[in-house]
């Protein structure tokens, strides 16, 4: 075909010129790329932390607002215990009336973090237009501390509290919520049955460092929970250590003193659809002011941390170091293709002369150019591989921190004060959480189509100025030009 | 045939208006041989590029068989071009990254001819010129002659009616110059060709069946 062999033999003489409009474009085009997948990756780390966070599914989260501590004047509560040291020693107070601490041991499971949310406002949710499917859910800490026998003598210390991260979950929505990011490695999840019943899932790492298996047992304020599952999370950090049914939850925690019997204290809610979110959102606040609601994307901009830097250098500094290449390359590839055009002018005259229409020769032109770019494209998207496989091999986990701007912060255990104030971090959307994700930049489909776009686009930038001018061109003019 | 009646061409050079020709009123019959001469800048390439539809006049008619080239459009000119007209020039203006044969087949492209019929008669024109065993050598692997005698096949392989010539021996030694005169005569009493040849040559001229040369823009027919 006359075409192509003109084509080639054309590209093959200017060889030096076309692989440096290549290589210019292979540069450009393998950095917008990179810089894509980049972003994929650190949008997929995002995802997964939020995924972990939130749950498969799971759209907007509803925690209860950060309850205050109590008092040092209005006195130990009149129910549940409390660990006050003075003058005389260590006491314990078990609804209101107060012993010495002196071989004693006080458990609790408490609901630190978050004041409770009435379990009617659940089903006031699941009535909201665009509301999917909501489930309620307590995060709760068991604590305990065993006082030895010498306690208060001189020369003792105060005991370290033992604690664990307990999460009652709604077993008849499993699907939403913490159980949902992740994997039972062993036994099975809390099923609907198991409501009232003292089964737990485990998790992991949990399992692990204590030993737990499925069959195993589990206590949790002193009562024993059967283990039937194992689940490992997505990725590293404090997610929940046990889980059991709500409703036991319910039976057995509390909220500084008070029962948490008709109570939640974080509710999943899922959307009709991803672009209902917004007004869930919105209708959630209105119904429960003192509540926080977050979704995933009012989460993802409390993200802080390596994580959420490397997003904001893939997408503000990478997306413009792309664009400015990208230009530079165009640049490039333009003023070469009419400075080419421009030494051909004879040539394009004598092909005017032989009766070939300006647009045929500006089509064998764009052929050219269309060809570099395309061969610049491939070169790009091998690039865009490379620089994908390069960020994946050196990057370094990257750390996300979330929830610290919301001005709730997690109480230390062992702290003077309430008992229950103390315990693990919640693995909530509210509470700080920090995680450590690996950052994998993949090339996506889109970027490849991209890829191809912006060769396309760059050759026919470049073939359209030089053609430009060739459909301007006199043939007189051209013959004249050189004669 | 060639009706060239009144025509002028002026060029801008700055603010002076320059005549390149000048009140010409030609015919040209069918099969006719024409050399024009002239001093360089008298206009002799001004009027080939006039009668090939490469440029058109600023006043004046130029018909070729009843066609006025100075009315119908780019397109139809073009169309003409291709099918009608072929061109030497004195530097053979060969595509240097096509072969031979490759260079002569440029002339077909436009006439949508068929690859195996392009193939035949690209063949047929190389044998024309001699030039059959060179087909698949670019022009730089080619002798000065070798290359307008490839000019001469690319204009003839269409089987044109006119042949326009703009000194076709102009770079060439004088064995050389006279082996391609005498293709052209040749090929010019073969297929009764019209030819308008620029030459300074008188030698050359000479042997045409009218000499014409170019004054200032006006051509006086001896």
């Amino acid at each position: 075909m006359f075409f192509v062999t003109y084509l080639r033999r054309e590209l093959r003489r200017r060889m030096r010129q076309a692989i440096f409009i290549v290589l210019g474009l292979a540069l450009g085009i393998g950095l917008v790329v990179t810089v894509t997948a980049a972003s994929a990756g650190v949008r997929k780390a995002q995802s997964q932390v939020l995924k972990s966070l939130y749950g498969v599914g799971t759209d907007v989260t509803i925690t209860g607002k950060a309850p205050k501590p109590p008092s040092p004047a209005s006195g130990p509560p009149k129910n549940g215990q409390t660990f006050t040291v003075g003058p005389g020693g260590g006491r314990v107070c078990t609804n209101g009336k107060c012993h010495n601490a002196a071989g004693q041991t006080i458990d609790s499971l408490d609901s630190t973090s978050y004041s409770p949310i009435s379990q009617s406002e659940v089903a006031a949710i699941a009535r909201l237009k665009n509301v999917k499917a909501v489930a309620g859910g307590l995060a709760l800490s068991d604590t305990s501390i065993t006082f030895p026998k010498h306690f208060g003598q001189a020369g003792g210390s105060l005991p370290t509290p033992a604690s664990f991260s307990v999460q009652g979950a709604d077993t008849s929505h499993v699907s939403l919520g913490p159980l949902s990011a992740g994997t039972i490695t062993a036994g099975r999840s809390l099923r609907a049955g198991d409501a009232n019943s003292d089964v737990a899932v485990i998790d992991a790492g949990y399992a692990k460092s204590h030993k737990l298996k499925v069959g195993s047992t589990v206590s949790v304020v002193g009562h024993k929970f059967a283990v039937v599952g194992i689940v490992e999370q997505p990725q590293s950090g404090s997610p929940p250590q046990v889980y059991i049914p709500l409703a036991r939850a319910q039976a057995l925690g509390k909220a500084l003193g008070k029962s948490l019997k008709g109570d939640v204290n974080t509710i999943y809610v899922t959307a009709i659809s991803a672009a209902n979110i917004p007004g869930v959102q919105r209708e959630i606040e209105n119904l429960l002011p003192s509540a926080t609601v977050t979704s995933a994307s009012s989460l993802a901009r409390q993200v802080t941390g390596s994580l959420s830097s490397t997003a904001r250098l893939a997408n503000d500094f990478g997306r413009w170091l792309s664009i400015l290449v990208l230009i530079a390359a165009f640049t490039v590839a333009s003023l070469l293709t009419m400075a080419a055009v421009a030494r051909r002018v004879r040539e394009f005259g004598t092909l005017k002369a032989l009766g070939w229409r300006s647009r045929r020769i500006v089509a064998q032109v764009m052929g050219e150019s269309l060809a570099v770019g395309l061969i610049g494209g491939a070169a790009g998207v091998g690039l865009g591989f490379a620089g994908a496989a390069v960020i994946t091999a050196i990057a370094p986990k990257l750390s996300a921190t979330i929830g610290g701007s919301t001005g709730q912060g997690v109480a230390s255990a062992g702290t003077a004060g309430a008992v229950g104030g103390g315990g693990p971090r919640f693995f909530s959307p509210a509470a700080p959480h920090t995680v450590a994700v690996p950052m994998s930049a993949s090339v996506t489909l889109a970027a490849i189509v991209a890829a191809v776009v912006l060769a396309l686009v760059g050759g026919l930038l470049a073939g359209s100025f030089g053609s430009w001018r060739i459909a301007r061109l006199r043939p007189a003019d051209a013959l004249a030009r050189v004669a | 045939m060639y009706q060239l009646t009144d025509v002028n061409k002026l060029y801008s050079k700055g603010r002076r208006t320059v005549p390149a020709v000048r009140d010409l009123t030609l015919t040209i019959e069918d099969g006719q041989w024409l050399a024009v001469q002239g001093k360089t800048g008298h206009g002799k390439s001004t009027l080939l590029n006039l009668l090939g539809g490469l440029d058109r006049p600023t006043s004046g008619t130029i018909e070729l068989d009843g066609q006025d080239l100075t009315r119908v459009s780019e397109d139809r000119v073009t169309r003409l071009r291709a099918q009608s007209i072929g061109f030497i020039f004195q530097t053979f203006n060969l595509v240097p990254t096509l072969s031979a044969a490759e260079n002569v087949e440029a002339a077909l492209i436009p006439l949508a001819v068929g690859s195996a019929e392009r193939s035949r008669r690209v063949q047929a024109a190389l044998d024309s010129v001699g030039l059959a065993d060179r087909a698949r050598h670019l022009p730089g692997e080619l002798s000065g002659g070798q290359q307008q005698r490839t000019a001469i096949a690319r204009a003839l392989v269409k089987a044109p009616k006119v042949l326009l010539a703009d000194e076709p021996t102009g770079n060439l030694d004088e064995d050389t110059r006279d082996e391609i005169i005498n293709l052209l005569e040749k090929l010019w009493r073969e297929r009764g060709l019209t030819l308008v040849l620029v030459t300074h040559d008188t030698g050359i001229a000479q042997r045409a069946q009218r000499v014409g040369v170019m004054t200032k823009g006006q051509l006086k027919i001896s």
